[in-house]
């Protein structure tokens, strides 16, 4: 008796929390829907959920319309390169905070973390100035750099506390055997740091992805990405919605695959590494 | 050499982040701070001529509502998201077996642009095709919901879809706290007869403390910042009911021509963060160092 109540109360926990899951993915599979639509249906009264004919309509008309491809490739070049860049960068940092600790190290991994509590707007004025005097305004090297400096505390942060993990013993022993430095880091340390670049990698490519600030105040048309181009997309013809859903739809599915297939990091990415 | 290299090495790869942060953040926010002190307008100024700024700033009705707008939409997306985070945790802390597809999907706000995901917003908000025109079909004939275009309510529906946003996050905070707690001491309970609720509000939510107080920090810092949220949902509007001083400043900078109540605004918003995160990395430093 006790048994059949608790997996019932399971079965109804578990189609709850499914609930929540969907109210939770419903916008997001609205826009997904609504881009499969025809116009006149995607604004048809009373709304239509499913047995509607499905259009590609839609995503020629984006396509042709406008330099999609570009902003795409835009988005790839930054995000990617923002975080390719920072990790680079940050490696080398991380590792010497996590093994060659010293007695600053906690104050200055804080602090770093700290000016990324900072609005970005107090430095927004400032670094657009400079990129119109060195001429990278609207070019996605500047764009590459500002997301690659405004994400490098948390990617070091990041990357501390996974190589933290790696246990101290081990580097000792290769040390006992006659392991020079650049051995240790090459056989050793890399081997097993990497998952913990890989997160860091994954959750920056999405952050990078994401940002709406930098990309709107500090490029126009030239290097815009895909947020920039669904921010524009959505002003002047506010009205297309089946259109506006298939651009954002081509916006966001690559981090829905790519969340999906690596859940795990995703998580622990989105929560620092608070849950693993 | 070599050995000189080894021993000098951990600093020298450090400096490039250290310098690049130190450069790239203080050393903006001190031109900004500057120019706050300026007669900027279209360009910038650079001699000081005092508060000249911030008295224009907190003069003009606009920031007011800006100021208002962030406490409001602060408290109340900080008190919700807290609340459903909590509450959604402890649901999936019940042995629930697709644990894992599900923590991705409450997650999936939060890692996607709301820039991308407010076109679903503006269509779910809008009175003459969402929420509001679906249960007047149902026959419910004077139900409204049109907070989006209200002047007075804009700033709620702002809140709604930030709630939306940020609540996965906030239970993947949480969940981690309840996992963290000790089992030992949940079994004992159990076996006393202890019912769950009582063990969850007596034992399990008091030793998480230091969750809420992150998930606090992490909350007020993006309520401060909070930019993407406005500009898909409102665009600032209608007229400038949404502002929050993040839209405010991006409005002086590069609509208004107004560099000088840009940077005042920027060093207001500052002020905010500092105001909130100091005593916190204050207390954390200490705890770390005893």
């Amino acid at each position: 008796m006790a048994r059949s109540t608790t997996t019932q109360r399971k079965a109804l926990n578990t189609a709850f929390a499914w609930g929540i899951g969907l109210l939770i993915f419903f916008p997001i599979l609205w826009t997904i829907l609504t881009s499969f639509k025809t116009e006149a249906t995607a604004i048809a009264d009373p709304p239509v959920f499913v047995g509607f004919e499905w259009t590609l309509e839609n995503y020629t008309a984006v396509l042709e319309r406008s330099n999609y491809a570009r902003f795409l490739w835009n988005s790839i070049i930054i995000a990617g390169g923002s975080t390719i860049l920072g990790i680079i960068i940050a490696v080398p940092a991380a590792w010497s905070m996590a093994f060659v600790p010293s007695k600053r190290t906690k104050d200055i991994l804080m602090w770093m973390l700290s000016t990324k509590m900072l609005p970005a707007v107090g430095v927004l004025y400032p670094i657009y100035l400079l990129f119109i005097k060195l001429g990278i305004l609207d070019t996605r090297v500047g764009l590459t750099i500002v997301l690659m400096l405004i994400n490098l505390p948390i990617i070091v942060w990041m990357l501390y506390t996974y190589f933290k993990e790696i246990p101290g013993e081990i580097l000792e022993a290769a040390r006992m055997d006659g392991a020079s430095l650049r051995e240790e880091v090459i056989y050793i340390l890399t081997p097993m740091a990497i998952p913990g670049i890989a997160s860091t990698l994954l959750l920056n490519v999405i952050l990078a992805w994401n940002e709406a600030f930098w990309t709107l105040n500090l490029t126009a048309a030239k290097a815009a990405p895909l947020t920039a181009f669904i921010a524009s997309y959505s002003s002047p013809e506010g009205l297309f919605y089946a259109k506006l859903s298939a651009a954002s739809t081509m916006a966001i599915a690559p981090i829905l695959v790519l969340g999906w297939f690596s859940q795990k990091q995703l998580v622990s990415g989105l929560t620092f590494g608070a849950v693993k | 050499m070599t050995e000189w290299l080894e021993r000098h090495i951990p600093k020298m790869v450090l400096a490039p982040s250290f310098i690049a942060t130190l450069v790239f953040v203080y050393g903006f926010i001190a031109w900004t701070a500057w120019v706050s002190l300026t007669r900027s307008r279209l360009l910038p100024k650079y001699e000081v001529e005092g508060l000249i700024q911030y008295e224009r700033l907190f003069a003009s009705p606009r920031f007011d509502t800006a100021m208002m707008n962030l406490f409001i939409f602060g408290t109340l997306f900080i008190l919700i998201s807290m609340v459903l985070g909590l509450l959604i945790a402890i649901l999936l802390d019940q042995k629930i077996r697709t644990e894992g597809v599900l923590r991705t999907i409450y997650l999936y706000p939060m890692a996607l642009s709301m820039i991308v995901t407010g076109t679903a917003w503006k269509w779910i908000m809008n009175p003459g095709l969402g929420i509001e025109k679906m249960v007047r079909d149902w026959g419910f004939e004077s139900f409204s919901f049109d907070w989006v275009i209200d002047p007075d309510m804009a700033i709620y529906a702002i809140v709604i879809a930030g709630v939306w946003q940020a609540s996965g996050f906030v239970m993947a905070l949480f969940l981690a706290g309840l996992r963290s707690v000790d089992g030992e001491i949940i079994k004992a309970a159990q076996v006393d007869g202890i019912p769950s609720w009582r063990i969850y509000s007596a034992i399990i939510i008091p030793s998480m403390a230091p969750i809420f107080l992150s998930a606090f920090i992490v909350l007020a810092h993006l309520a401060i910042k909070s930019f993407d949220l406005v500009i898909a949902l409102t665009g600032g509007g209608p007229g400038y009911a949404t502002d929050l001083p993040a839209t405010y400043m991006y409005a002086m900078a590069f609509s208004r021509g107004d560099i000088g109540q840009a940077a005042s605004s920027a060093m207001v918003m500052m002020a905010v963060v500092f105001a909130i995160v100091v005593p916190y990395l204050y207390s954390e430093l200490r705890v770390k160092h005893d």
